[in-house]
């Protein structure tokens, strides 16, 4: 175990050309999913917090069932739509880095939109108020929203990137963990072990965990920075 | 009185149903500019939302909601329950109320003033979010009177504050509505409020309108058994 963890950290500083690859697809899927979600749940868990509809009870229940949505279940989903019989075959999406993400997309958004949902329902009603109480106009209403909800957007947009980060069901059903191309940290970590490489599989998990411990540390500067 | 406008307005009735219960059935009614209503009576009697109502924040099912379609142009200040401190310092949030993007020197004399009397000087660079329930009240009234309304909501002003800062706000209002003319409708659980800073009185039971008066002849003399209740009830 101690020598494959002292392996594992060379391979790391002498910045081992497979592992900078796999690091590659990982920010590459991460990024791009974590943030096409941040798009998607952001304005979708503010209207479910703070709007009033007909079914938007039902809307919240769907999402909070989604948040809890295994990832081999949406992979499935996904390998279904996009496989030789699926209806999006033409797409060609399968085995891809770009199937990867929609994949991502569809297990993060639930949990963006979750994650501001409460958050809105809990501010946004006073916060109106107050500012229309003071007759300021619409445009400044809702400059003053995003102001206040800076901190809550940036700390779910890291939940949602470690979440894309660690997930590794859906992505291996989509992505087939094919080497040089769909393989992600995750990925790589179960391959590598199964062939018994715990050296690359430990480097991978080192890396794996000091990017959660970044992302944490993130947040706990920004709600030390903002008083939250 | 600072512009030009109508020495009154006059709503229209007032409805308000959740569900098949009616929270709120108000008559037309008459404000006048330089007078003190206070609204009173007991938890869940429409109170709160006759003051949104008239401020336009919620939906009237009878017609015209807000005071600026009745009025042909009175500006309404509404100062809600529950207040919102924004993420920024105690002046910063003052200063949010004055328009400009960039404040200017006679908005920062305004907010000087303002703090000063509700004692927030030394409190003015404190992020408005550490404040107290108190303090955050205060700094919501200051906050409000930033700007001249010719027609001022108050709902429950005081209810967090302590006796002098009451007081203190009382004065504040006072001089406000001394130097602007404006109405003031004042939304109260306190009868001892409502004898020092009110000329007239609404008195609201579940969610109608029982007696209407002077605030002498409502504190002193009420007229129906409701009223009358309530006022011996709460005390003087």
């Amino acid at each position: 175990m101690s020598i494959a963890l002292e392996k594992a950290l060379d391979l790391i500083f002498a910045g081992d050309r497979t592992l900078l690859q796999i690091l590659a697809v990982t920010l590459r899927m991460s990024f791009a999913s974590s943030l096409a979600a941040l798009l998607f749940g952001v304005p979708l868990g503010i209207l479910l917090g703070s709007a009033r509809f007909p079914g938007k009870k039902i809307l919240i229940v769907l999402n909070r069932t989604m948040m809890g949505m295994p990832p081999v279940v949406c992979g499935l989903l996904c390998f279904l739509m996009f496989c030789g019989v699926g209806p999006l075959r033409r797409l060609k999406l399968l085995y891809t880095v770009t199937g990867m993400v929609i994949a991502q997309i569809l297990l993060i958004t639930p949990i963006v939109a979750g994650t501001m949902e409460p958050f809105a329902a809990a501010i946004y009603p006073d916060l109106r108020e107050t500012a229309l109480g003071l007759g300021l106009k619409k445009k400044k209403l809702l400059w003053l929203m995003v102001r206040e909800s800076t901190y809550q957007i940036v700390s779910t947009y890291l939940l949602g990137l470690s979440r894309a980060m660690a997930e590794v069901g859906a992505v291996s059903m989509v992505g087939g963990a094919i080497a040089f191309k769909t393989n992600v940290m995750t990925t790589a970590i179960m391959n590598y072990t199964n062939m018994g490489n715990f050296t690359m599989a430990l480097a991978l998990g080192i890396i794996l965990l000091a990017v959660s411990l970044a992302i944490n540390i993130t947040i706990s500067a920004l709600q030390r920075g903002t008083g939250q | 009185m600072k512009k030009d406008r109508g020495k009154s307005i006059a709503t229209c009735r007032m409805l308000k149903k959740y569900g098949t219960a009616f929270v709120l059935d108000l008559p037309p009614l008459r404000f006048e500019c330089a007078k003190t209503y206070a609204v009173i009576g007991a938890n869940g009697c429409g109170k709160s939302t006759f003051a949104r109502i008239l401020a336009g924040l919620c939906e009237n099912e009878a017609g015209k909601s807000s005071a600026n379609d009745w009025t042909g142009g009175w500006s309404v200040g509404f100062l809600p329950q529950r207040s919102y401190a924004f993420h920024m310092s105690v002046l910063q949030n003052l200063m949010l109320n004055r328009g400009a993007d960039k404040p200017s020197t006679e908005g920062m004399k305004r907010a000087g003033e303002l703090l000063a009397a509700l004692k927030l000087t030394e409190l003015r660079r404190a992020p408005a979010k550490k404040l107290s329930g108190g303090e955050t009240a205060r700094m919501a009234l200051a906050r409000l009177l930033m700007q001249e309304y010719d027609l001022l909501l108050l709902d429950e002003p005081s209810a967090a504050m302590d006796v002098e800062s009451t007081l203190l706000a009382e004065k504040l209002l006072r001089e406000y509505q001394k130097q602007t003319g404006c109405c003031v409708i004042l939304i109260t659980h306190s009868l001892q409020q409502t004898q020092r800073m009110a000329d007239d009185v609404l008195f609201l039971h579940e969610g109608k309108l029982v007696e209407q008066g002077s605030a002498i002849q409502v504190l002193e003399a009420p007229r129906t058994p409701q009223a009358k209740a309530f006022i011996e009830f709460y005390g003087r």
